[in-house]
């Protein structure tokens, strides 16, 4: 065998043997580039990602693996060290049961498997060695509906074998993950949100209704958005709104009167009025919901939202 | 006129400031001001992001490098300094094929009810004008092109679809557009294009750009299937 084929292989370090319901590269995302139409993307639950490279002490921005509601089986093709972080899938090693946030030794030939979660809903593994993959406008995370970054842009496939390559453990960054921080996952959320640019076009009865009443997330729910549902709320007569910038965190609020939450691949302008924005504090969580998670919105204020992300 | 005196800014976020118009300003073109505007904030560099809508814009600072108050009058030295002048210079007008055969059209039979056109009256005034790209966004290089003529202005669906094939066009309110790539959307969809207007090997991948026409072209369902791009779309 020729050395180049020699290198390759020795790059070609977990196997995929089942990929779990949706397991896709990301990392913190694409900065910069939504006056073009890029959503930010990166993992949709930031804060579980940065915590599994710090525990790792990689680059905060290191790309890893993200498991959805079922996670994939891997096959170690050479020894590595890896953490789990965010949902609980019951993971395993071979066949012993292991913890989520503790850094665990595998060898060649070990078999990590990821069962699933019954509350959250996204897990995230990450190396010590780092994930080859494409990048895309500076970043590598996968964005499935035009099939950008990551993979091949798509969610990891069974027989697939990713690459890695060892990189420098430096915690560089100087932002720190408190693991204290770590919620406990229940199916129940309250999420902090500040009113948005159209609030006011919410009939005043609805107006209080958003903050009282509990909605429940519905079966559609992805990456882009989680449509919610509870109490129908009205919006004030006709209204005439032009397509408008939103965030990730925007909670929009159509004809029908049920809430959509953008998450972090949304699209980055919008026609339906913004009536809540999620706090940046929050934004994990939109990342955590599962189908028939109950929720509902606690209104702050600005003040409060800027003093919770500065610390 | 707008002036800086006609904007308020307020909070969209905690780390998001929204820019918008105290009241409607007749006689400018009020997308092409934000337009100008936010490419003018973002050349400062100063900013994570600076994303305009059709009337507003929004301005995305950081909370750990500055307190808000002094990213706010940052913000309003910017737009006192902003000296708006309304471009004139020629545009490059995109030729984009385009099929309304029903079986891409999906809303074409709302439309017909609605405006009581038939579909090739509704063929010819939606492929007889030249569209100005007034908004690039949603998703990525989606562009928002104006204005539609009055009898093809209808209301966007109450319910948006899930995933849209892409390539599908749209229309909604005073405005048509081309869904780049699959995804939600809430257009009324009265055909689609075979010219993929995003092109990731591209160095930009970004085939519409903001001062660009538009011009559709009727295709049939053979030219749809048999479409190549050839040199004549020079992209």
């Amino acid at each position: 065998m020729n050395l180049k084929i020699l290198r390759l292989m020795s790059l070609m370090t977990i196997k995929i043997i089942s990929p779990g319901l949706q397991t896709t590269v990301q990392d913190m995302g694409r900065i910069g580039w939504r006056h073009m139409g890029v959503p930010e993307s990166g993992a949709a639950d930031k804060f579980s990602m940065k915590l599994a490279n710090q525990l790792l002490k990689k680059n905060l921005n290191s790309p890893v693996l993200e498991c959805t509601l079922t996670g994939p089986m891997l096959k170690f093709l050479k020894p590595l060290t890896f953490v789990i972080t965010g949902a609980n899938m019951e993971s395993r090693i071979n066949n012993n049961f292991i913890e989520n946030n503790v850094p665990y030794k595998v060898k060649e030939n070990d078999v990590l498997s990821l069962s699933n979660c019954s509350t959250g809903c996204r897990s995230y593994i990450a190396f010590s060695e780092d994930i080859i993959c494409n990048s895309f406008l500076e970043s590598y995370s996968t964005y499935l509906p035009a099939q950008l970054g990551g993979i091949n842009g798509l969610a990891l496939q069974a027989g697939f074998t990713l690459k890695t390559q060892p990189c420098e453990l430096t915690l560089s960054r100087e932002e720190n993950i408190d693991i204290n921080q770590v919620h406990s996952y229940q199916n129940e959320w309250k999420i902090r949100v500040l009113v948005g640019p159209e609030f006011n076009l919410l009939a005043d009865e609805s107006k209080e209704t958003v903050f009282k009443s509990n909605y429940l997330v519905t079966n559609d729910t992805s990456r882009m958005g989680t449509r919610i549902k509870g109490i129908n709320l009205q919006l004030d007569n006709k209204y005439h709104m032009l397509s408008a910038p939103v965030n990730t965190g925007t909670i929009q609020c159509p004809e029908n009167g049920l809430p959509i939450i953008l998450g972090c691949d949304a699209q980055t302008l919008g026609g339906y009025p913004r009536i809540l924005q999620i706090a940046e504090i929050d934004h994990p969580i939109i990342g955590q919901l599962r189908p028939n998670d109950k929720i509902s919105f606690i209104n702050i204020t600005i003040e409060e939202a800027s003093k919770q992300l500065v610390f | 006129m707008i002036s800086s005196t006609s904007l308020q800014i307020s909070d969209f976020s905690e780390n998001i400031f929204l820019i918008s118009l105290y009241e409607i300003v007749d006689g400018i073109e009020v997308s092409h001001f934000f337009f100008s505007l936010s490419e003018y904030l973002r050349n400062s560099n100063h900013w994570i992001e600076v994303v305009s809508g059709e009337d507003s814009l929004i301005v995305k600072y950081s909370l750990f490098n500055n307190s808000k108050g002094k990213s706010q009058e940052t913000l309003e030295k910017q737009i006192k300094d902003f000296n708006y002048l309304e471009e004139k210079k020629e545009a490059t007008v995109l030729r984009v094929p385009i099929c309304y055969s029903e079986e891409f059209a999906y809303d074409l039979q709302d439309l017909k009810i609605q405006s009581s056109l038939s579909s090739q009256d509704i063929i010819n005034l939606h492929s007889s004008l030249t569209y100005k790209v007034k908004m690039i966004g949603f998703t990525p290089g989606f562009a928002y092109l104006g204005d539609l003529p009055k009898e093809l202005m209808i209301e966007r669906l109450a319910k948006p679809r899930v995933n849209l094939v892409p390539g599908s066009v749209g229309i909604a309110g005073n405005r048509t557009g081309i869904y780049t790539l699959g995804g939600p959307g809430g257009w009324r969809i009265i055909g689609r294009t075979p010219l993929s207007l995003f092109n990731q090997k591209k160095k930009n991948p970004f085939i519409i750009l903001p001062g660009m026409e538009v011009k559709f072209e009727p295709i049939d369902k053979d030219e749809f299937k048999n479409f190549k791009v050839n040199e004549s779309y020079d992209y």
